[in-house]
């Protein structure tokens, strides 16, 4: 566990002693202040214009509803700004190690693949967390001028988390398989536009036999549940595989290193 | 201290090492010469775990390669040809890190990180980036990971490459020191023949990946200079 820690924590350091992990930050943190103060102005203004009918006023509770009209919208464009944000994070997790051969200390140190594999997952799994607190930051705001469901809002930020982890998984996969951080974030940006619009092709194939396994596969069907609040065992399961299946690669990809 | 047993090792079609058998006893300090392509970096691969043998076993202080991976591991501090080093790093920090890689307790860390950067005369760059360090002080760098946690064996790369003469001699120094002194064991390659002479006392000289010559440096050089007895047997290869 401490040799986790130990490359956790460098990986750590040494993002934020490159500028790569505060432009990341700031431009994330613009992202979502724009899609969560955007969401707001949009839900103030139809709130308002069902105030002003007076025959409307019953279902003003109904319409006005925080978690569905503000947070959960706004953490579905998140999706997309994952696809986009989290190969930044992963792209040298390996690649990088490669190209400058600390990859030999690493397999040379009486440290297991796995723990190699792991403290570096973990250090991208801190960036998933950071974003996703910042966006809790955003739905945090909320609860002081209204009251969302608390329920319903962890719901949503546990499926975002989620959704990161899958990513960061794959993405740190990707990245064992190059030398170039460059390769290894274009294929990761790539593999997460692909699993994001499965829903798409799966929408365009009529035979219901074919498109229900596609559609299964499609990023955003495993969070659009906990979106509206609802945690399903499903979805666990396919983000666990997913995290499982690529460290798993990931570390295949490390020990065929040593067979070249 | 280090046993290799019928060690051989191909690249596809291509046999980089071929059934390479040598002990080194405690203390010693082994040349390891050969022409570029010998062999000399896979079999120094092989003895820090680096590649596995295509056949053959390796033992590093009594422990099996195969069988006791992470306690052979352990035992051995290793100065590949490039120096693993983190540009984005403090000097000191990185070789904390590396000591922490290889299980030196925490309690203890500070201490030898300290004592590895005194012997590598790195003391006055210890806070400064390694990426805008002169190449000499990264290769200084390189040996200061390598012995952080006070290896029994070290295994060097071409550990002078890029040094000035001053700087060779005091990293020649270091080595003779941590042998003598501390009865460190070190193998280290090289094909700068001078090197050999100064700090090894047995010469092992390896050619098209087999062992052309082992012995004493003295008895080695009996049939002429090393130098003769360097070019003759690696056109054999």
């Amino acid at each position: 566990m401490s040799h986790v820690l130990a490359i956790c924590g460098r990986e750590l350091r040494s993002l934020f002693a490159t500028p790569t992990a505060y432009v990341l930050l700031a431009f994330y943190l613009i992202f979502a202040g724009f899609v969560f103060t955007g969401s707001l102005r949009i839900f103030l203004e139809q709130v308002e214009q069902v105030q002003a009918i007076p025959q409307y006023a019953q279902y003003l509770e109904l319409f006005a509803n925080l978690n569905l009209r503000v947070i959960a919208p706004a953490l579905g464009t998140f999706i997309l700004l994952f696809i986009f944000v989290i190969p930044f994070l992963t792209m040298r997790a390996f690649s990088e190690e490669r190209a400058n051969g600390t990859i030999e200390l690493l397999l040379t140190s009486p440290v297991s693949t796995w723990q190699i594999v792991l403290g570096k997952y973990l250090a991208v799994l801190c960036w998933v967390g950071i974003f996703v607190l910042a966006a809790a930051a955003f739905s945090g705001m909320l609860f002081v001028y209204g009251n969302p469901e608390l329920g319903w809002t962890v719901a949503g930020h546990l499926g975002i988390f989620l959704l990161g982890a899958a990513l960061a998984a794959m993405g740190c996969f990707i990245s064992s398989l190059t030398r170039s951080p460059i390769i290894a974030g274009v294929i990761a940006l790539i593999a997460g536009l692909l699993l994001f619009m499965l829903n798409f092709l799966a929408g365009a194939i009529e035979n219901p036999a074919l498109a229900a396994p596609i559609r299964y596969l499609a990023l955003e069907n495993h969070v659009d549940k906990s979106l509206s609040g609802l945690i399903r065992l499903q979805d666990l399961v396919y983000f666990g595989v997913l995290i499982v299946l690529f460290l798993t690669l990931a570390r295949t990809a490390l020990e065929s290193l040593r067979w070249r | 201290m280090i046993e290799v047993e019928g060690l051989s090792r191909r690249y596809g079609d291509v046999v980089a090492v071929s059934d390479v058998s040598f002990n080194v006893q405690r203390g010693e300090v082994v040349g390891f010469l050969g022409p570029n392509g010998a062999g000399k970096t896979t079999t120094m691969r092989m003895i820090t775990g680096f590649l596995p043998p295509s056949q053959g076993q390796v033992a590093v202080a009594g422990h099996d390669l195969e069988a006791a991976p992470l306690d052979a591991r352990r035992a051995v501090g290793y100065l590949p040809e490039t120096p693993p080093l983190y540009p984005e790093m403090r000097v000191s920090d990185y070789v904390r890190y590396v000591a922490a890689l290889k299980d030196v307790p925490r309690s203890e860390r500070s201490e030898k990180v300290e004592k590895a950067l005194e012997a590598c005369a790195l003391a006055d760059v210890s806070r400064k980036v390694i990426g805008r360090l002169s190449k000499g002080y990264r290769q200084r760098v390189g040996l200061a990971q390598a012995i952080v946690h006070e290896p029994e064996v070290l295994v060097l790369d071409e550990p002078t490459a890029g040094l000035d003469p001053q700087q060779i001699n005091e990293i020649r120094r270091l080595i003779s020191d941590l042998a003598e002194e501390e009865g460190r064991t070190v193998i280290l390659s090289t094909h700068i023949l001078p090197e050999v002479e100064n700090i090894c006392k047995r010469v092992l000289l390896i050619s098209g990946g087999r062992i052309r010559l082992d012995g004493p440096l003295d008895e080695v050089r009996g049939t002429g200079t090393l130098e003769e007895v360097f070019l003759r047997e690696a056109s054999v290869g």
